[in-house]
């Protein structure tokens, strides 16, 4: 047991404070049991069959559809900052560069490996590759989200190869360095393939001519949930790494960055999700007025089913919308930590809620004029597996924080010089 | 994908899909196979030591990367911008000039004014047929006592300055010791014989970087004075003591401390 | 030899007795349905859906719509989003044919289809002991986990074509292909023939101003027509936006 606390402390870096291995290894327990039950939910749906949930034919798309938009929209913070400090050279924001890359990385490989276990042939995911189809948005969003998922992990690597005992090796610590270098290529190449990706995420919904809820007329083949999307995204990505940020400083009783790097990320996020807002109440009337009641829908239509009623988009665009946009912006609330906090989370929790609608609501509404309102409630299989992969982010979030410079700490005086 | 497969179109919007496609894999591959060729290359040309050792000289606190010449008394204050490397420093002349006060090293541990001390703990004495021996000083010797184990570099092998010149374990812990000087090592010696190495140097007369006379005192006092914070608890606060003499065999007498993180300070690791 | 096949069905004829379903069933080798499968889980490529008029005692009104893949011509839209073109409209007949073994089990062409036309593998299929004996060998069974849909018999249409080519004919005998549920069909409520020929009573009859496509303001231009006499009937085809929705019991 000793052993294990000198080989912990071992992989530390010298000089930065962190909690005992025992507290560390508590702390790691409830997460890593609800891995494993996420894993034994996943194994019975791969080894039963999807049948293990509660989908169904009206229902194709369920919580897991649902949550990888989420989680992809959330972890746009990783893109987003890297397109901000290497491109457009906003520096300050360096300290909080590779834990949003962290963030990332989690909720990426989380979307990815829920949708291998939503689909009925995941050996038969090469397929998109072999015979793409360039009119379907799902073929875009395919190969551009396993592209980022590599550029994602190209850039963590060398945060991972700057811990203390791995970079004793020569060549680990040479190839990082001149891996560091080239990373603003890359972070133009995530800016590039999440812009598509994010809005192709969009378009899924949006082309569907069949499900007068979701479609949306735009330009060329673009519908404008495709734009909606990105710019949502980059709106809340910030707003998550708040968020994140803020409870990692919470749990570990540090404070990780500075307040402005803070106050910078949500006026951006807040601005973002201004523009968004406005665009999107643009959009609603357009698709209202014009696009669905050229195939027979009424806006009343849409939310005659309870509990999907007109609240949802009044939520959405104004408690969860224009609220946040106020509260990350104007000058009176922006400053404050409280203020920031709450304004983040209402846009988090806003763009959830977007996407929660695009997915479930789509669905569960009638095509047919003899088709009757679905409910649909996610079954324990999914549920379980949803927070596995939750529980996964936390594990990697917290080993990555204890054992990598994951906030810029080198040994030195100023805890928040940005390492590298 | 490709056009013998089934289903591909010569359509614009398949040649435009695939050309992004192949655009991305080949920034991807060629950036992974940049960093992969630099890599080698740096090994190749030797740049790989003084890299590894740059980098991790960033690594250390402020307070370990203390300037010689503040050492000796010459500066108030200055932190090292060269990684220790005063053969490539602009302003080294500059502060030579300067007279040598000395820190107030009072018994602790004895150093030679004959010999070159590097700052990671291992000393130089030129020799008259023009080779240089390097032996660990007072203090690492000290720290360490007998090893259990010593893997010295066999006879022809190439040291860097600050990269590795030979390895010592101890109580299960690895320790590579930092080369005071560039050469080829001609003849090998041991814990028991005073010296480890004697080295054929590649530049001779190149040992500027090296402290020698009242900046070893200076130098000494403060490794003393990190060693006692180190080695004290952290919410004990700094005694006034008179410092004491170092003992041999530190690592057996003390084996609670946390010797990861002394010997990483002491040796440079970072 | 371009066809556009397609059906014409006449609403007033069906009587709901559910013989296409089980001709197709056994004809495109559908497993029986898993002990715990539900209406919304079960396989169902035609599907007779029983709709009324929303009014109560002697004003009700009742009617059978047998639905299963309208074959759509215009940017068939399952085609359009399926990420491995595991599905296709084949150029020479009009019919949207299915690839399971293409299929990835993704289930977006599901959300695409707005006529639910679709159904997905939830279980392995599993044929009691002896009943596997029925299966019919010009189909291929599929496994769990991939989508499947109605694929207008197309295993007869080889049959047919093979039949033709034996007998040195270019062009197939009309009668010797006929899906199943248009075969099966006792009243003749269902009928097949290809569209694009002039001579052909369906095509005929899919002119009939009685004659209808459900949701043809989305304009997908689907080969399934319907006909009936009964005026709320063809009400049915598209929602009218200036009037109330009526939820029914499909």
């Amino acid at each position: 047991m000793a052993d294990l606390v000198v080989l912990d402390r071992r992989f530390i870096a010298r000089g930065v404070e962190r909690s005992s291995a025992l507290r560390f290894m508590f702390w790691l327990v409830p997460w890593v049991i609800l891995v494993g039950l996420g894993i034994y939910a996943a194994a019975l749906c791969l080894f039963y069959g999807l049948n293990q949930t509660n989908m169904d034919n009206r229902f194709a798309f369920g919580m897991w559809i649902y949550l990888d938009l989420g989680m992809i929209a959330l972890g746009a913070g990783a893109f987003f900052t890297g397109f901000l400090v290497y491109i457009l050279k906003q520096e300050d924001l360096k300290p909080i560069l590779n834990s949003a890359v962290v963030v990332g990385l989690i909720c990426y490989s989380g979307a990815v490996a829920v949708l291998m276990v939503d689909v009925g042939q995941p050996l038969r995911a090469w397929f998109t590759f072999w015979h793409p189809n360039t009119h379907s948005m799902l073929t875009e969003v395919t190969f551009c989200i396993t592209c980022y998922l590599f550029v994602l992990i190209l850039e963590y690597l060398p945060v991972l190869l700057r811990n203390r005992q791995l970079r004793k090796v020569p060549s680990f610590l040479v190839f990082e360095h001149q891996l560091h270098k080239l990373v603003p290529v890359l972070a133009g190449l995530g800016a590039f393939l999440s812009f598509f990706h994010q809005g192709s995420l969009g378009g899924l919904y949006g082309v569907l001519r069949g499900r007068p809820f979701a479609f949306r007329q735009g330009f060329a083949i673009w519908p404008s949930t495709f734009f909606l999307f990105i710019i949502s995204a980059m709106a809340v990505g910030p707003s998550f790494l708040i968020l994140v940020t803020a409870t990692a400083e919470a749990v570990t009783g540090r404070k990780l960055v500075q307040s402005t790097v803070f106050r910078k990320l949500g006026r951006i996020s807040g601005i973002l999700l201004g523009v968004y807002v406005a665009l999107k109440a643009i959009d609603t009337l357009v698709w209202l007025n014009v696009t669905s009641r050229a195939v027979g829908f009424a806006p009343w239509d849409f939310y005659a089913y309870k509990p999907f009623g007109s609240a949802l988009l009044f939520i959405e665009i104004l408690p969860l919308g224009l609220l946040p946009v106020f509260l990350l912006t104007l000058p009176m609330t922006s400053k404050r930590r409280g203020w920031v906090l709450c304004g983040a989370a209402l846009a988090c929790s806003g763009i959830l809620l977007n996407r929660f609608v695009l997915t479930v609501q789509t669905l569960a509404l009638p095509t047919l004029p003899f088709d009757e309102y679905l409910q649909y409630i996610p079954s324990w299989q999914e549920v379980a597996t949803f927070l596995g992969v939750i529980a996964y982010g936390v594990i990697l979030y917290s080993l990555s924080y204890r054992y990598l410079p994951m906030f810029g700490q080198s040994k030195g005086v100023d805890k928040n010089v940005p390492v590298g | 994908m490709f056009p013998w497969v089934d289903g591909f179109h010569w359509s614009p919007n398949h040649i435009i899909f695939l050309t992004l496609f192949a655009g991305v894999v080949l920034t991807i591959a060629s950036t992974i196979a940049r960093a992969v060729w630099r890599t080698s290359t740096d090994f190749q040309t030797h740049r790989a030591t003084d890299m590894c050792w740059q980098l991790n000289f960033k690594e250390l606190p402020e307070a370990e990367r203390t300037c010689r010449h503040e050492l000796a008394g010459r500066v108030s204050h200055r932190t090292c911008p060269n990684a220790f490397d005063c053969r490539h420093c602009a302003q080294y002349a500059e502060f030579a000039a300067l007279p040598a006060r000395g820190g107030a090293l009072t018994g602790g541990v004895s150093f030679s004014n004959e010999l070159l001390y590097h700052r990671g703990h291992t000393w130089v004495r030129p020799e008259e047929d023009g080779t240089c021996t390097v032996g660990l000083d007072q203090l690492a010797d000290h720290m360490i006592g007998h090893p259990d184990s010593v893997q010295l570099p066999a006879n022809g092998t190439g040291i860097e300055t600050s990269g590795v010149a030979w390895r010592m374990t101890k109580n299960g812990h690895e320790i590579s010791v930092r080369a005071p000087m560039d050469g080829t090592v001609v003849a090998t010696g041991g814990n028991a014989d005073g010296w480890y190495l004697r080295v054929r140097p590649t530049k001779p007369g190149d040992l500027r970087h090296l402290l020698r006379g009242a900046e070893v005192s200076g130098w000494l006092a403060a490794e003393l004075d990190r060693l006692q914070v180190q080695f004290s608890s952290a919410d004990a606060p700094v005694c006034m003591a008179d410092g004491g003499t170092l003992m041999p065999e530190l690592m057996d007498a003390m084996p609670a401390a946390d010797w990861d993180a002394v010997l990483d300070a002491t040796f440079l690791e970072g | 030899m371009s066809a556009r096949y397609g059906f014409v069905i006449d609403l007033d004829r069906c009587t709901g007795c559910g013989a296409c379903m089980v001709a197709c069933a056994a004809e495109n080798n559908v497993p029986p349905a898993a002990p715990r499968a539900t209406p919304r889980t079960g396989l169902t490529p035609m599907l007779v859906r029983k709709v009324s008029n929303g009014m109560d005692g002697i004003a009700r009104r009742e009617v059978f719509i047998p639905i299963a893949c309208m074959h759509c011509g215009n940017e068939t839209p399952c085609v359009s989003v399926c990420p491995q073109q595991a599905v296709e409209v084949d150029k020479a007949t009009g019919i949207v044919m299915q690839m399971p073994q293409r299929c990835l089990g993704c289930r977006y062409c599901m959300t695409a289809c707005p006529y639910h036309a679709r159904y997905f593998n939830w279980w392995d299929p599993a044929w009691p002991t002896g009943m596997e004996k029925s299966l019919n060998p010009a189909v291929a069974v599929r496994m769990r986990g991939v989508v499947e849909k109605c694929n207008m018999c197309h295993g007869r249409l080889h049959s047919a074509m093979e039949k033709a080519a034996a007998a040195g004919r270019r062009e197939i005998d009309p009668a010797d292909y006929v899906p199943a549920c248009a075969e099966a069909c006792p009243t003749g409520a269902i009928t097949f023939g290809n569209l694009a020929d002039d001579k052909d009573p369906v095509s005929h009859a899919a002119h009939s101003p009685d004659a209808f496509r459900l949701l043809a303001k989305l304009d997908t231009e689907p080969k399934v027509y319907f006909k009936s006499q009964q005026a709320w009937v063809r009400g049915l085809a598209d929602r009218e936006s200036d009037r109330p929705s009526e939820v029914q019991n499909g």
